[in-house]
């Protein structure tokens, strides 16, 4: 995966993949909640489930199965 | 994590997503019949009198559908989903793509213009939940545009295989989905809620030189047995050369090939708007029909 350098303040290729309507529309399939997106971590964050679900090559993976749980390593990197 | 709501389960969904995660490398040596399914699709929707700026494409394997659709210029963006992320990956060369549950669509309310669905609902446990849920993702006057496989798909592989483990075992195990009947599917799209409903049904031959030629191809296709209660014995060499008999004796044309057929279900349906023709209350006819018959109106409780 090619990124580009944490401190050049510019955002990373991952996140300028993640198509900006399929980024609106989406919801967490369970609580049909809000998702975050985790630039950082090319994650869509549902709080209200406590799990993040991978983007991988600007396609969210929205099943249950392949997310995380968020306590599992302190939480997400987003404020 | 809450609690999925229970729901009878035909389908196992992790061997769907195994099967059509292992047929999207290969898929397009197999896609003859989602090709067919996305031409007549397409067809349809060219008839259609008006732009769906952005839609939903569900079960969208490769992203043929989408690729054929933008070219027609009704449509303006499609989102693409499908249960493999192996599928929902290469999906994503035509547009964008997310994979998705079989039964969760991650889509806020009221997202879409319109929602297509092409030859994949047919793996879907609960059809009625799901097309809910498709009526609840349009906009007020959004179309739903969806085609499945129906219940005379592969009627002579189902008798075959069923005639031969009669036969050999004295019993029978599911071997091929249960499919949806054009009479049961009609109603799943005013019970969904979507006015206007429409159901029709297209039937296909294709003709093999043996049966497990058509089994080859299913499994290309990702559509092999995924049944939650299929045989965990592996299925007899015996049982499949008994069956590939049957088969040939029962439905062999002269020329020695055998048809398979298959039964493609298409529903369309809107999502209710004020705009749409809607019958008239009862009791509010301006003419009475004695009268326009030239007879006198009976009482039939006199």
């Amino acid at each position: 995966m090619t990124r580009d350098t944490e401190d050049s303040g510019r955002t990373s290729l991952e996140s300028a993949r993640l198509d900006p309507a399929l980024l609106e529309v989406l919801v967490c399939p369970v609580t049909q909640g809000p998702l975050k997106y985790d630039r950082v971590r090319g994650e869509l964050v549902s709080h209200q489930l406590g799990r993040a679900f991978p983007v991988r090559d600007g396609v969210p993976i929205m099943l249950v199965e392949e997310s995380r749980a968020l306590d599992d390593d302190g939480g997400d990197s987003t404020s | 994590m809450t609690e999925a709501p229970t729901i009878p389960r035909f389908f196992d969904s992790a061997a769907q997503r195994r099967n059509r995660t292992r047929a999207a490398p290969g898929f397009d040596g197999f896609d003859f019949l989602k090709r067919e399914a996305v031409l007549r699709m397409a067809d349809r929707l060219a008839l259609m009198r008006r732009d769906f700026p952005l839609c939903l494409d569900f079960g969208c394997h490769d992203g043929m559908l989408t690729r054929e659709i933008m070219e027609g210029g009704k449509v303006g963006r499609v989102i693409q989903a499908d249960p493999a992320p192996a599928f929902a990956a290469s999906a994503a060369g035509t547009g964008p793509a997310v994979a998705v549950e079989y039964d969760a669509l991650p889509f806020a309310a009221g997202s879409f213009d319109a929602v297509f669905s092409c030859l994949f609902l047919h793996w879907i446990d609960d059809l009625p939940g799901v097309m809910a849920q498709i009526r609840r993702l349009l906009k007020p006057d959004g179309l739903c545009l969806v085609s499945l496989l129906g219940g005379a798909t592969l009627a002579e592989l189902r008798g075959s295989l069923l005639e031969a483990e009669q036969e050999l075992v004295g019993g029978a195990s599911p071997r091929t989905a249960p499919m949806a009947d054009i009479r049961d599917v009609g109603g799943l799209l005013g019970r969904a809620g979507l006015a206007l409903p429409v159901a029709d049904s297209d039937r296909l031959t294709i003709t093999y030189t043996d049966m497990f030629r058509l089994m080859a191809d299913l499994r290309g296709m990702g559509e092999q047995n995924a049944l939650l209660a299929r045989s965990r014995t592996p299925a007899r060499r015996q049982l499949f050369l008994r069956a590939a008999e049957i088969y040939h004796d029962r439905f062999a044309a002269p020329d020695g090939r055998i048809p398979a057929s298959f039964e493609i279900i298409t529903l369309t349906g809107w999502a209710p708007h004020e705009s749409q023709q809607t019958p008239l209350r009862p009791g509010s006819a301006a003419n009475r029909l004695a009268d326009m018959l030239g007879t006198a109106e009976q009482d039939p409780e006199a």
